[in-house]
């Protein structure tokens, strides 16, 4: 296996709700937004039934019957297991009797090495050439690294564009991009990086420092995006035409991490400054891929970079493959008959009310991996009845996930523990809140609710969230709350978020790194800009907690701190935590080394087809 | 002359039309909450980034100042730049235009290919089994919705049988017109029924009247009376029905397109509202009145293909 990731994703960002990463089963966001007829909805699950019934028939190949659904937690991460060595592994199912703890510590490493594993069992086999064609839940907008914050576009971007620093394979840890080494200044206030000697664009012109310069300069714009992930950065300087050297005004320890981002792409200088436009069609850069053609809306045909720098494991140059078509497909039906009829290689966000169907087809895997993705019911701490804890901590108890996780998860993904999602230092030691109408009810009488109504806001056309909100809207009537439940279209749903015109909102956030500081402080830190993330928590010891995690260099110290932090945060009511959720996605067994890697990616430049 | 006269007054007649759609929506999407600044930056931008980026954009201006500079220059052609891609408006419209374009004419074709016949079949076997069997299967296309269709031909034609692709446009004219058959056909599915129920409607009301007799009279036959006489006087009114229907599937379109992941205008709508896009909203919505305002037109010209003497009616 190739010892680098491709270019680092996205580090730094928590992407709120309407930018996520792709759900499973509702990828695009945009995809609710059509309000079809209720008797519409059911469609999706009658086409799977109906798919189902078919192969019952016999007239499409078919394995066995349907695998059992898989159990809530340990059966998700048995699926990603299987996924890394197939043949040995058993059915879903049969990991239920596994205690959490053992699957804890398995799901851990498991999906510490889901990235590695395949791969190593694959080497010395590799066969060059051929093309691959992924179906996608969304399009790119734009291919310019410097413009979109889009996951349709970040994820084409990063298959073409490089940064200086890049992720590891496990995404834990920064390996050399476009810059070979650097050498940090002891104050922490400059580092000097030193560009890969010969590197080229994919044009074939070489990179010079003018081109990190202009790149890092364009990123490092407060009004761009990413912008405010470089704000100590002060200077970007020419040392030598070799070196380059970036000046802060204040120690930040998140810098690499935010070198790494998609936007912190190094492209031609030349390129862009000509047509921007055009740029944005087919960006002059580092990649393994580079652009044959882009229809927007329809597909990017991506062709290999003659003029890539890294090796493969044949000690010729990556990618593998000859070519990537990767297809807009938003229908999720088409996704699955598209893999299912061969048209597509694999297939992104599988329904999951069709996981099992799809992992049944012959010669077709289900990859079942973790994610960075939390599924939550953000609560307004700033107004009644959620002012009161009581009232925050009677909803957790009165909350079904059980029934959620069955009635729209359909068994993927595991019930939280934690405000946030399963970053690197999240704790099994919180203990959850269980489900208890009692306690319920008794905290709801001990509050001060009035029995005012409270609204439950959901995104205009989300099925899946329609139905989480109802069955928590029983449950909560239960314990004794008078709960309306009301949809606005996602826009004004996150702009009513925003602005704190809410008082709960279900909805979902994601982590772009791996790392806590990040989304643990953006969620949490009431003194932010976005007040907890538009919650008004504000928790003198936990904004204290925080900022020593910020500062600490020790992992397990810092590990403790978080777990504190969790602890306190996740008492405290701060929200209704519903599914960790993973990516669920299929693919035909000769595509060799895909994974999905928990920021929301897969790697393309070290796959290879098997046929 | 009387038909470019005609064309023109209809022509002119739009004109009010287009502005009053263009008056609405730039009212509307102004007063629904959401920030395209704010969406776009995930909220994480400081007050004053919000407002240099809104100076730079013009958007700090008064809504009257915008809106005039925005008509200024849809007059010329030039719609904007998209907030999100930052890609010209109008470039971005025109490369979603023509798969909508060719889904709705296709399912134009399609529908009327599927009505007319059926239609004179039902007719006339007035109340009897072929008669029946039309309309039942007309009510039962008609109650299926359109995302359900699509997702049928999609298991049996792409899939079973394999004779379609069952996503996407594919390259060129031809790959385009194989690849939109089935999205067509979804379509037509959904609209030929109602063109049948209207078709047959009025051609039975044709069938009773006083012309019919004397052509019976004359000793033509069912087939000349049918085609020469009845069909020809039916088509009027099922003509506006198609209109009609054509202008309202714009949005059905939406489904289909996304069904058979089209890269159409409606996606392109969507999403524009979604990200609170006011230029790509605005051109977008702009581009749909345009198309409706033509559907009309070119349904007012067919009636003057059908009966001349509509051009020497009133205007």
């Amino acid at each position: 296996m190739s010892s680098r990731s491709p270019c680092a994703p996205f580090a730094g960002v928590p992407r709120p709700l309407i930018f996520s990463s792709s759900r499973p089963e509702d990828a695009d966001p945009f995809e609710h937004k059509f309000s079809f007829p209720k008797t519409l909805l059911t469609c999706e699950k009658t086409v799977g039934h109906v798919i189902k019934r078919w192969q019952s028939f016999g007239r499409w190949p078919r394995r066995s019957p349907a695998s059992p659904q898989p159990g809530v937690g340990a059966s998700r991460s048995r699926w990603s297991a299987r996924r890394a060595g197939k043949d040995q592994s058993r059915k879903p199912g049969e990991l239920n009797a596994m205690d959490r703890r053992e699957f804890l510590i398995a799901g851990g490493v498991a999906g510490i090495a889901l990235g590695m594993a395949p791969v190593r069992a694959q080497s010395g086999t590799i066969k060059r050439g051929g093309t691959i064609t992924v179906a996608r839940t969304d399009e790119a907008l734009s291919l310019d690294p410097f413009v979109v914050s889009d996951n349709g576009s970040i994820y084409n971007i990063a298959q073409i564009c490089e940064p200086l620093i890049m992720a590891d394979e496990t995404g834990r840890g920064l390996v050399p991009g476009v810059a070979e080494s650097w050498t940090e200044a002891e104050d922490g206030l400059s580092i000097e990086f030193t560009i890969r000697d010969g590197i080229k664009f994919n044009n074939g012109a070489p990179v010079t420092v003018e081109d990190v310069i202009f790149s890092l300069t364009k990123v490092s714009d407060p009004q761009g995006s990413y912008g405010f992930a470089f704000n100590p950065l002060s200077s970007i300087d020419k040392i030598d035409d070799r070196t380059v050297k970036l000046t802060l005004s204040t120690p930040y320890a998140a810098l690499k991490s935010a070198l790494s981002l998609f936007a912190a792409s190094i492209v031609s200088k030349e390129a862009y400054e000509k047509d921007p436009e055009a740029f944005g069609q087919a960006p002059v850069a580092t990649g393994p891929f580079m652009v044959e053609s882009y229809v927007r809306g329809t597909q990017v045909v991506m062709v290999r970079n003659p003029h890539y720098w890294m090796n493969g494991e044949d000690g010729e140059p990556l990618p593998y493959v000859d070519k990537a078509v990767l297809k807009y497909v938003p229908e999720s039906n088409s996704r699955v008959l598209g893999l299912q009829n061969g048209d597509y290689d694999t297939s992104l966000a599988m329904p999951l009310n069709q996981a099992a169907s799809v992992d049944d087809m012959d010669g077709v895997s289900l990859e079942v991996s973790p994610s960075f993705r939390l599924d939550y019911v953000y609560l307004n701490h700033g107004k009644a009845p959620f002012d009161d804890p009581k009232v925050r901590l009677a909803v957790n108890y009165a909350a079904n996930r059980d029934a959620i996780m069955k009635a729209v998860y359909f068994g993927f993904g595991e019930i939280p523990n934690s405000y946030m999602p399963k970053v690197a230092f999240w704790s099994d030691a919180v203990e959850p809140i269980p489900f208890d109408m009692a306690t319920a009810k008794q905290l709801v009488e001990e509050s001060n609710y009035d029995g005012t109504p409270i609204q439950l806001m959901v995104d205009t056309g989300n099925a899946s969230f329609r139905t989480a909100a109802t069955i928590l809207q029983q449950g909560w009537q239960q314990a004794g709350l008078n709960v309306e439940i009301v949809e606005y279209d996602v826009g004004t749903a996150f702009s009513m978020t925003e602005q704190g015109e809410f008082q709960a909102y279900v909805s979902y956030i994601t982590s772009d790194i791996n790392d806590d500081d990040e989304l643990a402080s953006i969620q949490a830190e009431g003194t932010g800009a976005t007040r907890a993330f538009f919650s008004n928590y504000n928790d003198d010891e936990v904004n204290k907690l925080l900022s020593q995690a910020r500062q600490e260099s020790d992992r397990e110290k810092r590990a403790e701190l978080y777990a504190r932090v969790q602890d306190k945060v996740y008492h405290a009511g701060y929200s209704v935590p519903l599914n960790f959720l993973p990516y669920v996605n299929g693919y035909h067994d000769y595509v060799r080394n895909w994974r999905n890697i928990t920021v929301g990616w897969w790697w393309l430049r070290d796959m290879w087809l098997d046929k | 002359m009387d038909l470019l006269r005609f064309v023109l007054a209809r022509l002119l007649r739009a004109i009010p039309v287009l502005l009053g759609v263009v008056v609405c929506v730039f009212l509307t999407i102004h007063l629904v909450p959401g920030d395209p600044v704010r969406i776009m930056m995930h909220g994480r931008i400081s007050d004053e980034d919000v407002a240099a980026i809104y100076q730079q954009l013009g958007m700090d201006r008064p809504l009257i100042v915008q809106f005039f500079d925005f008509l200024r220059n849809a007059i010329v052609g030039d719609l904007g730049t998209s907030l999100i891609q930052k890609a010209s408006v109008t470039t971005l419209v025109l490369e979603k235009l023509w798969p909508t374009l060719l889904l709705l004419s296709l399912s134009a074709v399609f529908s009327t290919l599927i009505a007319i016949p059926l239609s004179l079949l039902a007719a006339y076997h007035r109340d009897r089994w072929p008669d029946h069997a039309v309309r039942l299967g007309s009510i039962v296309g008609f109650a299926m919705p359109p995302y359900w269709i699509g997702l049928l031909l999609v298991l049996f034609f792409g899939i079973a049988l394999n004779w379609f692709p069952i996503a996407g446009m594919g390259e060129g004219p031809v790959d385009n017109l194989y690849h939109m058959a089935m999205p067509a056909l979804t379509i037509s599915l959904f609209l030929g029924p109602v063109l049948i129920q209207s078709l047959r409607a009025s051609m039975l009301d044709a069938l009773t009247s006083e012309y019919v007799e004397v052509a019976m009279a004359k000793g033509l036959s069912d087939w000349q009376i049918l085609t020469r006489h009845v069909l020809r006087n039916a088509l009027i009114p099922v003509i506006t029905v198609l209109a009609v229907n054509m202008s309202w599937l714009l949005s059905s379109a939406v489904v289909v397109e996304y069904v058979f992941g089209l890269p159409g205008l409606g996606s392109l709508l969507v999403r524009a509202v979604g990200y609170r896009d006011y230029p790509l909203i605005q051109g977008v919505s702009l581009i749909f009145a345009v198309i409706v305002i033509v559907i009309n037109l070119l349904a007012d010209l067919s009636y003057t293909l059908v009966d001349r003497r509509i051009l020497k009616g009133k205007p």
